[in-house]
């Protein structure tokens, strides 16, 4: 088992594997109110089963919950008390959140810190992360957060290979993958508009030089077979 | 438009019974609300241009298709497409690749946790 888990990291990871019949994993980034009334009645074993879908998806829960029964025993629990930990950290730089589900009832255990994660790495973290302005936090959390929707790519990918087997970790690693190239065409996008000394939101025209480039760049696949008539 | 070495197009699909899903006409703002994010995220105004968004999903869509085909083409080859297929297509590419393998070791170590986490939930249960 890799234990070298950024706890950012492990929230964005829990977000992306939460069970595909779970509502959380899709709404992830929606108003999350029927996630939070659930959260906040139910009490003891539900809250535990809640921390589940919840943990998948916070950056970071904010409540403790001092009823909750022995949660040490598993290591996902390890995981999500670290995102607790530094999560907490987080929100006190920063309430203002879009999603609601920063404010919803997860326990934290800030006592249980998973030895084996890189120490000096998480330090880091924490060191550039209590550095943030408003703004860059939140511009980190919709970073660590947004996620393609793993059914519409499921739904694309079943579409294009036209086999109904996709499997789950196709799946991710294909939101994965779509969402670096997204990531590298903003950049390159950015990149062009401080060349051309424009400012502003980025308009298609920095994104389409910025494809070219990336093309030159040999990194957008090329097609073997033309694309005659779209 | 035809493409040889898959019987069936983005546009149209054969054989499925729903075929609401199947024809994937290439629907606008598929990806829209979470690219918005996404753009943002990686540098974007917290309000990107429609016109930006849509740009953008549709040279992802595209990518993810051009991705999708060679991945099929390699894993004919074999049988039947896997992940094996997709990790080849971007082994050039250094931090994907490492992202790929962190995401997969991750949903691993996830299934575990759900296992024991399951087991664990039992055990309370009986206790109480």
């Amino acid at each position: 088992m890799k234990q070298s888990k950024d706890p950012f990291e492990a929230a964005l990871e829990e977000q992306e594997e939460s069970p595909p019949d779970s509502p959380v994993g899709e709404d992830e980034l929606n108003s999350q109110t029927p996630n939070e009334a659930q959260n906040q009645t139910d009490g003891g074993q539900n809250i535990l089963v809640d921390d589940d879908d919840d943990d998948y998806d916070d950056l970071g829960p904010t409540i403790k919950n001092p009823s909750h029964p022995s949660s040490s025993s598993t290591p996902k629990l390890h995981s999500t008390s670290v995102n607790a930990s530094v999560a907490a950290a987080v929100i006190n730089k920063n309430k203002e959140y879009d999603d609601d589900e920063e404010e919803e009832n997860v326990d934290v255990e800030l006592s249980k810190f998973p030895s084996s994660a890189d120490p000096t790495k998480m330090a880091k973290m924490q060191a550039i992360l209590s550095q943030f302005t408003e703004d860059q936090m939140s511009r980190y959390e919709s970073f660590r957060r947004s996620a393609l929707q793993k059914s519409n790519m499921r739904r694309l990918l079943v579409s294009i290979t036209g086999s109904q087997k996709i499997s789950l970790p196709m799946t991710i690693v294909v939101c994965g993958i779509a969402k670096m190239f997204v990531g590298e065409l903003v950049e390159k996008a950015r990149m062009v508009m401080t060349e051309r000394k424009e400012s502003g939101p980025i308009r298609p025209c920095h994104i389409r030089e910025a494809y070219r480039r990336l093309k030159l760049e040999g990194k957008v696949p090329k097609r073997s077979v033309q694309r005659l008539f779209r | 438009m035809s493409n040889p070495s898959t019987g069936a197009s983005s546009k149209s699909k054969l054989g499925s019974s729903q075929p609401s899903e199947t024809s994937f006409k290439r629907k606008r703002g598929v990806f829209q609300k979470d690219l918005q994010h996404m753009m943002y995220g990686f540098g974007d105004d917290p309000n990107p241009l429609p016109e930006t968004v849509a740009l953008v999903e549709d040279i992802v869509v595209e990518y993810v298709t051009d991705l999708a085909h060679k991945a099929q083409d390699i894993g004919s080859k074999r049988g039947k497409l896997s992940v094996e297929d997709f990790l080849y297509l971007i082994r050039k590419d250094l931090p994907k690749l490492n992202r790929c393998t962190e995401l997969l070791s991750m949903q691993e170590e996830l299934k575990q946790a759900r296992k024991a986490f399951e087991v664990d939930e039992e055990k309370l249960g009986t206790l109480e």
